[in-house]
């Protein structure tokens, strides 16, 4: 009888063998659900929730959150996966069947006697050699087009359907290589807008170099499109209003109180009368045309003598389009319009109006020399966007990923393969029973080939020796071309992996899969229950 | 100005969904589709609310005109039961109505995401969770079948969340649920004001739910400002604290916040009951802390007498009703009532009163918490009394119930804004020519109900200063109204009847009066919330060490509520 019970009956509680019995179930099973959908080749799953909501996916991560988890180890696991989503953008399913696995071969040592620490620290070995491997066959790359589109291509083909990913990739690495300049690295991502379009097919999908905006002008009048615009950013208000909430007006007769209203409106006026002088200044005579980008509200009122002016003026604009706007059509944000110069304004080539059904968008384009970029991801119904949105964050973040680290690793199961081979002659250096576990973590890492091939329907054992005597073989590394099911030079494909995610995977997994084995004793109490 | 005042609602936590919900159905019993309609006709145009005020025009993807509430809510997963996340006027979902459609439809989404380029091999594996319950009533309003005269839908027992009886349909961008948070059965799951604080301060949450209030407020013209609903014995109240901050910093506009107290103790993970009670105590100091700065009014409002120490379950009691104390869908009815008439005060059509205007006018020299007090059903008579006869009878002042846990305003020295509803212009008086005894009462010279309560209160209340509203339009109380709360004297119309009402007969409308109510007696509320602080250990509490509160934080908010209590020190102001 455990301990916890003298105290506290009502605790559960699972000891040794059962304890890990427990955490090794929990971890198969979150490997089972998943394992269908690691590759370019695996799976789509439809989430149906329970009250009809529908979601499309094959992300790893976006399934982990979806899936309501019960099980505490398996919750453990889960959590593991999305920290690696976090720091790295990918790796979610490979996080959970490596974890999975590990514990699996494990499993097969511990139940023939092994002491769980002996395993531990063979495991603890095995990685610091995997890293080594990692280390020696990252290949240094250049920043091109070209090397950013493979890593792209490889990470976007796994979520999305090839011909998408292919159409994505452009978009997601001309995206980042608008905005990236050799002074500030990594690329800040939030320069890149993602806004959704409720409208025609997925493909339609595009780079809008300049910006999309999710509102549009509030007066009839105003003009639809404009082309060579003047953008004036600004975070002023042109509201009436404000005025009435931070003082009172005291008064003693109606017309005094007329005069009060009057001065105060006279003062918001003034302002309009500034944006309107210096749109005189700079237009008047020419075929160029005003933009107002506000941040604060605009009313009727102010709206009704910008539109008699021809001046498009949008009103509450996000906080972060201000700085996106600033790059994306040179200019400052203006805080005061005390003193407006032309020197403050942006240019963009046109702006329009697009309305869709209650949503108006308001496009900024043809900008001289965007430094923030906007991906239009359309769509025709909610979970297809959403799916797109997804997959479109991962693969900026594996282009970012691949400017911080300027290396990659060949993918396609490649890498897996050559540390299982390398970790085999490893094996004979150590003494002792922990040559088992490091046996145990090669074994563990053949999973990830394995499971590439069984999603692209070909026989996992064959594959498995075509690829590591190919690869032994071999100076360059071999991963499997899931077409045929042959070895192939990830290189001639362009097949890469991030090197951070991986080293990122490697670590995380033998920690928590460490963690796991150690536990002997699984027990619920709550202070509740301790009152009994 | 012509243009519409515009203001937007916000809801934060499961309660104050409740209480949301039954608000909006109530808002929706009261529109006119058609004045040529008897039910319509009665009540004349600027006796109407102006519903533009708190609702939107808006076009789904059918190119249908939608109308739905300026509303967000927050909410824990596991609330919206059969309710799908992106709403049900938008599309984007299975209908779960009918056994055989759904599956029909789910083939034929199943195909066509097949058939686009989303998808590797033309497979799609579906994993569909079990269909959501879904109550009787919503059953039966999906098929446009209520039935309002006798079947009783039992929502009292059978009623699991807000969803079950909201008759209201809200836009997609209403609904917010928090990520991997579920509703519990019996801890709420976002436990301490820290933990709420923190869920705002997360970066995706924080960016979409601002995002999406800045959508709304930019489709207005003049905006007024914001009414805030939120639960505030749970970390809801973080939330809402911060969410305050954001709207001043970003919009300043009115902020009228109503915080909600559950009618009963709720429990937090890892907490014995006397643990829960200090959790309590110190969401609510540190939401008092942000309001006191932050909201131009707040009013909390239970069903409850007493909140802190209250561990008899102590409840409000309004002559004429009875409702079970501890029942969610039930007491929220009675809040939500108050909240309706309550605020008619700035919604009315025509009414040149503003919510800013209307929040300055009680709450002077910064004694920004008021309280709130009703009276529903009015205890008029059916046939026999009229309006002053009523008020003769009761020249006490004692009129209203109190619905602010722990706070009595007193009769005398007291601000207070008064809403009547629901009582006709025939009932006020009689004519001259019959009206015998009323003849020598002074108030008969009044002709309109607010003057008649103005000058009541003039003689009922010392020194005190009352403005009232009336309106002729009742509180509907059809279904899902709880019509079961209402004791069996009480006419279909909403009148006390010397006997009782036809049995199988139920209560449609009721005349109601609500009041928001200012005094130097409601510092005793806060010297209540005071003195429990001495008895909490902030070590103890282990899921606010968790949650990283700093103890200066703490002793700040305590002494944030000392200094606003001293603006409730004497009462020279009036």
């Amino acid at each position: 009888m455990a301990s916890i019970s003298l105290l506290n009956p009502k605790a559960e509680f699972a000891r040794a063998a059962q304890a890990l019995a427990i955490n090794i179930s929990a971890a198969k099973g979150l490997q089972d659900v998943m394992r269908t959908n690691l590759g370019p080749k695996g799976t789509v799953k439809m989430l149906v929730s329970g009250a009809g909501d529908i979601k499309i996916t094959k992300d790893g991560n976006v399934l982990l959150h979806d899936m309501q988890i019960q099980h505490p180890t398996a919750s453990m696991i889960a959590r593991a996966s999305t920290a690696q989503d976090d720091s790295t953008g990918d790796g979610t399913t490979t996080t959970v069947l490596l974890i999975g696995e590990l514990l699996k071969q494990a499993d097969i040592y511990l139940s023939e006697g092994l002491h769980p620490r002996i395993m531990t620290e063979g495991f603890e070995k095995a990685r610091d050699k995997a890293l080594e491997v990692l280390e020696k066959v990252k290949l240094p790359v250049e920043i091109n087009k070209k090397n950013l589109m493979e890593i792209a291509n490889t990470s976007l083909r796994t979520k999305v359907h090839p011909q998408l990913a292919d159409l994505l990739t452009e978009v997601c690495v001309d995206a980042v290589l608008c905005i990236a300049n050799e002074k500030q690295q990594p690329v800040d991502l939030h320069m890149v807008e993602l806004m959704e379009m409720q409208h025609k097919t997925d493909t339609d999908t595009q780079l809008v170099r300049g910006l999309v905006m999710d509102h549009g002008a509030r007066h009839p009048d105003m003009p639809k499109r404009l082309e060579n615009a003047y953008i004036l950013t600004a975070n002023v208000s042109l509201e009436y209003e404000k005025a009435e909430v931070n003082s009172g007006f005291f008064y003693k007769t109606a017309t005094e109180r007329e005069a009060f209203v009057r001065a105060e409106r006279d003062f918001i006026d003034q302002r309009v009368k500034k944006v309107i002088e210096l749109k005189r200044a700079v237009c008047d005579g020419t075929d160029k045309s005003f933009v107002l980008i506000n941040q604060k509200g605009i009313d009727p009122i102010s709206l009704d003598a910008l539109a008699k002016e021809g001046i498009l003026a949008l009103r509450r604009a996000k906080r972060r389009n201000m700085e996106r706007l600033a790059l994306a059509c040179g200019g400052t944000a203006m805080n005061s319009f005390d003193d407006l110069q032309e020197e403050h304004l942006g240019y963009a080539g046109t702006v329009y109006e697009h309305v869709l059904g209650e949503n108006k968008f308001t496009f900024v384009e043809d900008c001289k020399n965007p430094l923030s970029v906007t991906i239009l991801i359309k769509g025709p119904n909610k979970h297809t966007i959403t799916q797109i949105k997804d997959a479109i964050r991962d693969g900026l973040r594996a282009i970012n990923n691949t400017i911080a680290d300027k290396a990659l690793v060949p993918g396609a199961g490649a890498f897996e393969v050559r540390a299982y081979n390398e970790l085999a002659q490893f094996k004979d250096t150590i003494k002792g029973k922990a040559r088992l576990a490091v046996q145990a973590f090669a074994d563990a890492l053949l999973i990830i080939p394995k499971t590439l091939a069984i999603n692209s329907g070909y026989d996992a054992q064959d594959t498995i020796v075509k690829l590591t005597v190919e690869d032994r073989l071999s100076p360059e590394l071999i991963g499997i071309d899931l077409a045929t099911g042959e070895p192939m030079k990830p290189t001639d494909l362009g097949v890469y992996d991030n090197y951070i995610v991986k080293k990122q995977i490697l670590n995380s997994c033998s920690i928590i899969a460490s963690n796991l084995l150690l536990v002997d004793e699984v027990m619920r109490a709550g202070m509740t229950s301790l009152k009994g | 100005m012509e243009h519409t005042r515009e203001i937007i609602t916000l809801q934060f936590g499961t309660y104050a969904n409740y209480v949301g919900a039954h608000f909006w159905n109530q808002q929706e019993a009261n529109f006119v589709y058609d004045r040529d309609d008897n039910d319509g006709g009665q009540v004349a145009e600027e006796e109407l609310p102006h519903n533009d005020v708190l609702y939107r025009e808006g076009r789904n993807e059918y190119n249908q005109t939608t109308y739905t509430p300026r509303l967000l809510t927050v909410d824990v997963g596991g609330t919206l039961g059969h309710l799908p996340m992106v709403g049900e006027l938008y599309g984007n979902y299975l209908p779960l109505l009918h056994e055989q459609t759904t599956d029909d439809v789910l083939q034929r989404t199943k195909e066509s995401a097949e058939q686009s380029k989303l998808n590797t091999d033309g497979e799609l594996d579906v994993l569909q969770q079990p269909t959501a319950a879904i109550s009787e009533y919503q059953q039966d309003l999906l098929k446009n079948q209520v039935n309002l005269v006798d079947k009783d839908y039992k929502l009292a027992e059978s009623c699991n969340s807000w969803a079950d009886y909201l008759y209201a349909r809200y836009h997609p961008r209403s609904f917010n649920v928090l990520p991997g948070l579920m509703r519990q059965a019996d801890v709420q799951a976002l436990g301490t004001h820290a933990a709420g604080v923190e869920l705002w301060q997360s970066v995706d949450f924080n960016e979409e739910f601002c995002d999406r209030i800045r959508l709304y407020a930019e489709e207005c013209d003049g905006l007024q400002g914001f009414q805030l609903l939120f639960d505030i014995d749970d970390g809801f109240s973080g939330m809402a604290s911060k969410c305050l901050e954001h709207l001043n910093d970003e919009y300043s506009r009115t902020n009228l916040a109503l915080p909600l107290h559950y009618p009963r103790n709720v429990g937090y993970a890892q907490a014995d009951p006397r643990t829960a009670h200090n959790i309590r105590v110190v969401n609510s100091v540190l939401s008092y802390g942000h309001l006191s700065d932050q909201a131009s009014m707040f009013t909390p409002l239970s069903t409850l007498s007493t909140i802190w120490r209250n561990t008899t379950l102590q409840s409000r009691h309004l002559p004429g009703l009875k409702w079970q104390v501890d029942n969610l869908y039930q007491s929220s009815a009675v809040l939500a009532a108050f909240v309706d008439t309550a605020t008619l005060g700035y919604r009315l059509r025509q009414t040149p009163e503003t919510l800013s205007r209307f929040c300055q006018r009680i709450c002077p020299a910064g004694r920004t918490m008021t309280a709130a007090a009703m009276s529903l059903p009015l205890g008029m008579q059916h046939e026999q009394q009229d309006l002053i006869d009523y008020l003769d009878a009761n020249a006490n002042g004692e009129l209203l119930s109190q619905l602010s846990p722990g706070c009595e305003p007193g009769s005398s020295h007291l601000l207070q804004m008064i809403v009547a509803r629901g009582i006709p212009l025939t009932r006020l008086k009689r004519p001259v020519a019959e009206a015998g005894e009323q003849l020598r009462m002074a108030a008969y010279r009044c002709d309109s109900v607010s003057q008649m309560l103005q000058l009541y209160y003039q003689c009922a209340y010392h020194g005190s200063l009352t403005h009232a509203t009336a309106t002729t339009l009742p509180l509907k109380t059809q279904l899902p109204f709880p019509y079961e709360i209402f004791d069996a004297n009480i006419s279909s119309n909403g009148f006390r009847l010397l006997g009782e009402r036809e049995s199988g007969t139920r209560v449609t409308s009721a005349p109601a009066l609500a009041a928001l109510q200012n005094s130097s007696k409601l510092g005793e509320h806060l010297d209540a919330l005071h003195a429990q602080t001495h008895r909490v250990q902030l070590a103890k509490l282990q899921s606010y060490s968790q949650a990283a509160l700093e103890r200066d934080e703490y002793e700040t908010a305590v002494d944030k509520l000392l200094e606003f209590r001293d603006n409730y020190e004497d009462s020279h102001y009036l």
